[in-house]
């Protein structure tokens, strides 16, 4: 499956004199700090530009790494050179798969980090990396050049009034401009609690004619963890062989940090009482029930009205750091007043005396409608400008970083002039994330789930390396020993499936142990718990749910590619840059108003934006048609 | 368009942009007819109409409906109506004028002239039903029920895209869809859930589910092929004078358990069942008996009902078995030579019934079996079960004859629709067997998937555009 050539939304554009580097990142959290190694990993010189240099890589708020769907995002960076994993793999406090019992392509590898290792890793890593350079300091607006014609961003213009010019700027403001945070009937402004906001940027954006909207992300309470009665709650290990995120990462010192347990406590019906009765006080809560069904439930207040039937919900208690005594209490991310806050937690188990650190609160931020994006993340009004992470409307560390990577990565290589790097919906949970984005109208911040990849079966955490690493390495974005390293796990895994084929135990008469691991009960680990062959193979976990893979799901990734054949013929149906969205009759009214706002560039786009049903897309594509053979007439 | 119409006036020039969009076509069939018809549709079809109509200040085509107007062609007028049906509840979902006026086929076409030379496009084949289908007025099925439908040809078929068209079809899919579609939907949703979590579906619950759609499959996998069936097996209809027999003569030919009676009218409702000759094999029809006294009876009364349904019976017959009784003779037949009549081309058998009867002629008149048009006689006893077989071979023979209809576009539509059925019937399958061997829910979600894109290949919801421009470029212009 060869990708199809991606070109970028602008030509190459002629460099300036005294441009101080190539590509400028403004914002040092997730998506910056990839989006400026991935670019200096092409070659570019390198500025990020970050209000806190002691908050580089910080973890706003869960200190926690992948989980379902979002694990997979974590494998990709990680095959593409990124750092998100090895940063994880470093710090972290417990490991743990989940979703395994749903099957192999659902589950998603997730860790605990100590936040401030965490930070101080991606710090120290940032720092050392050759190409980049850390600058401390505001952004209070855009250096805008128009004089060939197309309007073009060459630059920022600091707090101390300064002017910085860079060949690309991506932007990496997370929830920083314009922000609010929201405590019941308290507002205060700023993105972080104890740090401030950003305003110029989201006033030059709007100046620069993209449209800017407002959205709301929340925060859990954070408690002390000797307040808590330990001893009346259930313990959550993590695996009891932990497996690391990076394919990089040695086994023989990992984990590289003691591990630690976590604990799990559930919400009461006093609980929900007290949330029901002081509803009216929390900003976060919007009030209507919409069928967007259950995945949508991101503070305890949704969860208490949207679900009312039930009686309680899980909270887990997840221990930040090693050094610091703050507890993080996930599931009751809420924005209800202090007072509320602090009762309504003293009704749970195990939390009756907790003292709160920190409230949970709601921030309020300004993001950038991301269909104003093509999959480079490059804005397709403006020239040189690269937006990642949360200005784009989602949510999430991950889907921040790989956010960052592509559009570094874009940002470096439109500079050289060569093609844009951009992943499809068949090659990467990031083309997923990119396709939906550049086509979304998002309501609430984006969050990937294993369901929103059709081709989950391809797109699996075992198997990222296989699918991205040697189109990395052969662009320079991974190193040549991660090809290596993949080389060697490609030759572990085979020659352990040689094993399987050939061994047949009298047991079972005249199957293989290939065709014995085909049965829905079998697994690898069972394999080796009654096969000496089997066990001497010294498996690795991610090799294990590969080789199972690879043995149990063949028949299934065939036909799934036999459907991404048939689907890219309609899917990469272009549809002209040029061509006119206005004035196609037969259209109905919303299909057509989606269309002329969004100008998808393929039929494949168009075909998953809502409001546009199929007879709309049967007519689109005849118009796109007739507009081909036009031009060419 | 010229450069005169390009500087025109920006009213002028959106009008001429309306027009344009605004496709016409004849709509009445080919050569004479009782009416010619030209049918327009499109954001101009209102004014086209308008000047094409004499006197136009006075016809405002306000409200929907019909409007008597004279038709002009730039020459010559002609009386006829206007039929005036604004969009977006509409056969194509756009606005739609029909012009109806005198059937001669110059006249129509002096009128279709005038349509283009007012801006309007000649429509390409099946371009109505294509905007109805692009305009989400009708589903695939629909638009594959007009295309048999004009395409049909013979009753036999017509009959079957009839069933299409009324959207027998499209909704047994749309059940059986959202069936499928709440299984993929709980699958994925599931996926992002761990075990403990808000959103996990328990197995027993898609079990259920999926049990209930392999219901709705089977429903209606066994609708399409009753559908083609009806479509393969030839029909004989009986048709005669109440009381002549035919309740009798269909349960010795079929061998069913129609009510005899010797009272006149007792079959009411229309009876089918098959009859065989040999190898050969036909649907064998019994209707209400005619009458004319029925003919000026209470509209609402049930034998004027099944009036009426014997006589589409008859409509859709590709044999008639005229019942006579010996005793009664050529007095009883004048209905029955008026149904005949009705359907001139339609092959006719007649069955001399009750020839053990005192007094009965043992063999019909000449003159009897030139105005049915008869083929063959046989002469019956039906209690004794006397020329029964000579009948069924000579209802045969009848059938036989008749030239074996294409049915190209038939035969195409519905092998679609059954290959789509069960491909999806097969992943249903699959994923059920996984469901209780304890497959992965990944594996179960793809598999939900599958049998619901097979499926809505049926719709057209997954239809390729090449499929589409071979479906529509078979339509009748007009249609």
């Amino acid at each position: 499956m060869s990708p199809a050539r991606a070109t970028h939304p602008h030509p190459q554009p002629a460099r300036a004199a005294g441009e101080r580097c190539d590509v400028l990142v403004v914002g040092g959290g997730h998506a910056g700090v990839e989006a400026a190694l991935a670019a200096a990993r092409l070659g570019a010189r390198v500025i990020l530009v970050t209000m806190r240099a002691d908050r580089i890589g910080e973890m706003s708020c869960n200190p926690a790494i992948g989980g379902l769907g979002k694990g997979q995002l974590v494998r990709e960076i990680d095959a593409l050179g990124g750092l998100m994993a090895r940063a994880a793999d470093a710090t972290g406090i417990q490991f743990k798969v989940l979703g395994a019992s749903k099957g192999i392509a659902a589950q998603g590898p997730r860790c605990q980090s100590d936040r401030h290792l965490y930070r101080e890793f991606v710090t120290q890593h940032l720092r050392s990396a050759p190409g980049v350079e850390v600058l401390e300091s505001t952004v209070d607006g855009l250096l805008v050049d128009g004089t060939d014609g197309v309007t073009r961003v060459c630059g920022a213009r600091l707090g101390d009034g300064a002017e910085l010019r860079a060949g690309a700027v991506v932007i990496t403001t997370g929830t920083f401009l314009a922000a609010v945070m929201h405590t019941g009937e308290e507002r205060s402004s700023g993105g972080r609690v104890g740090e401030s906001t950003s305003r110029g940027i989201s006033a030059d954006l709007a100046r620069l004619g993209l449209q800017v909207g407002r959205l709301k992300t929340g925060t859990p309470p954070r408690l002390q963890r000797d307040s808590i009665e330990w001893s009346a709650l259930d313990a959550q290990p993590g695996d009891a062989r932990p497996q690391p995120f990076s394919f990089a990462t040695s086994r023989a010192n990992f984990p590289a940090l003691p591990q630690i347990q976590c604990f799990i406590t559930w919400t009461q019906p006093a609980t929900h009482e007290l949330i029901r009765a002081n509803i009216h006080r929390a900003p976060m809560y919007a009030g209507r029930i919409q069928g967007v069904g259950p995945r949508y439930c991101p503070s305890v207040e949704d969860k208490v009205m949207r679900f009312a039937d039930r009686d309680r919900h899980q909270v887990f208690l997840e221990p930040e750091s090693l050094s610091t005594d703050v507890v993080y209490v996930n599931g009751v991310s809420t924005s209800l007043p202090a007072d509320v806050q602090e009762s309504f937690v003293h009704t749970i188990p195990g939390l009756e005396r907790a003292r709160f650190l920190r409230h949970g609160y709601a921030v309020e931020y300004d993001f950038v409608f991301p269909a104003q994006l093509d999959r480079s993340f490059a804005a397709r009004a403006v020239a040189g400008l690269y937006l990642a992470g949360q200005i784009n409307g989602t949510s999430g560390y991950e889907e921040a970083a790989a956010q960052g990577l592509i559009a570094g990565a874009n940002a470096a290589l439109w500079l050289r002039g060569d093609d844009a790097f951009v992943l499809a919906r068949d090659e990467a949970y990031i083309g997923v994330l990119a396709d939906d984005l550049v086509v979304s109208q998002p309501t609430e911040p984006y969050r990937m789930f294993t369901s929103r990849a059709e081709h989950r079966l391809l797109l699996r955490s075992d198997n990222a390396d296989r699918r991205l690493t040697p189109r990395a390495a052969e662009l320079g974005l991974a190193a040549s020993d991660a090809l290596e390293r993949l080389r060697a796990r490609e030759a572990r895994l085979a020659s352990a499936l040689r094993v399987l084929e050939s061994t047949r135990p009298a047991a079972y008469d005249g199957k293989t142990l290939r065709d014995v691991l085909r049965r829905p009960e079998v697994d690898v680990a069972w394999l080796e718990q009654r096969h000496a062959e089997v066990a001497a193979l010294g498996l690795e976990l991610d090799e294990r749910a590969a080789l199972e893979a690879d043995v149990k799901y063949a028949g299934y990734v065939e036909r799934e590619h036999e459907q991404v054949a048939r689907m890219r013929r309609q899917e990469t149906t272009e549809i002209p840059a040029d061509f006119r969205f206005e004035g196609l009759s037969g259209l109905a009214a919303e299909a057509a108003a989606k269309l002329r706002q969004i100008r998808p560039r393929t039929l494949g786009a168009a075909a998953r934006i809502a409001g546009v049903r199929p007879p709309d897309v049967a007519l689109l594509a005849v118009y796109v048609e007739r507009f081909k053979r036009a031009r060419t007439s | 368009m010229d450069v005169e119409a390009r500087t025109a006036s920006g009213a002028d020039g959106a009008a001429r942009e309306r027009a344009a969009q605004t496709i016409v076509a004849i709509a009445s069939p080919p050569g004479p007819a009782e009416r010619g018809i030209l049918r327009l549709s499109g954001p101009g079809a209102r004014a086209v109409a308008l000047a094409l109509v004499r006197g136009a200040p006075q016809l405002e085509l306000s409200a929907r409906g019909v409007h008597p107007a004279r038709l002009f062609d730039g020459v010559g007028e002609q009386p006829g109506w206007v039929v005036w049906m604004p969009g977006p509840r509409s056969y194509t979902g756009e606005d739609v004028a029909e012009l109806h006026g005198p059937g001669a086929p110059p006249l129509v076409a002096a009128l279709l002239r005038r349509a283009l030379e007012l801006g309007a496009r000649l429509a390409g084949p099946g371009e109505f039903t294509r905007r109805a289908f692009e305009n989400g007025r009708i589903d695939l099925t629909r638009a594959e029920g007009v295309l048999e439908l004009v395409s049909a040809a013979n009753e036999r078929e017509r009959r079957a895209a009839t069933a299409l068209l009324s959207g027998g079809l499209e909704r047994h899919v749309s059940t059986l869809r959202d069936l499928l579609l709440d299984l993929r939907v709980l699958c994925e949703a599931s996926l992002d859930f761990d075990e403990a979590d808000t959103g996990h579906v328990p197995r027993e619950q898609l079990e259920a589910l999926a049990l209930a759609a392999r219901e709705a499959l089977a429903d209606t996998l066994s609708f399409e092929r009753r559908r083609v069936r009806s479509n393969v097996r030839p029909r004989a209809v009986l048709i005669g004078a109440p009381n002549a027999g035919k309740s009798t003569l269909f349960n010795a030919l079929t061998g069913g358990r129609a009510l005899v009676s010797p009272l006149p009218g007792a079959t009411r409702d229309v009876l089918r069942a098959a009859a065989r000759a040999g190898e050969f094999e036909f649907e064998l029809v019994d209707t209400a008996g005619l009458d004319e006294r029925l003919a000026l009876a209470d509209r609402e009364h049930p034998d004027l009902q099944a009036q009426q349904l014997a006589s589409a019976e008859a409509a859709g017959a590709d044999l008639l078995v005229a019942v006579v009784s010996a005793v009664e003779g050529s007095a009883s037949c004048a209905e029955l030579l008026e149904r005949r009549r009705a359907h001139p081309r339609t092959p006719v058998v007649l069955a001399w019934t009750q020839v053990d009867r005192p007094g009965a002629p043992p063999a019909p008149a000449a003159p009897l079996l030139a105005e049915l048009g008869a083929s063959a006689w046989v002469a019956l006893c039906a209690p004794r079960a006397q020329g029964v077989s000579a009948l069924l071979d000579a209802c045969r023979a009848a059938l036989e004859a008749e030239p074996p209809s294409e049915g190209a576009a038939r035969v195409e539509v519905s092998a679609r629709h059954l290959e789509a059925l069960n491909a999806s019937r097969e992943a249903l399958e699959e994923a059920l067997g996984g469901l209780r061997a304890g497959a992965p829910l990944d594996l179960l979600a793809q598999t939900f998937r599958q049998a619901l894109d097979a499926l809505d290949a049926i719709a057209g919801r997954s239809s390729p555009e090449d499929v589409l421009e071979r479906l529509f470029a078979r339509f009748c212009i007009g249609k």
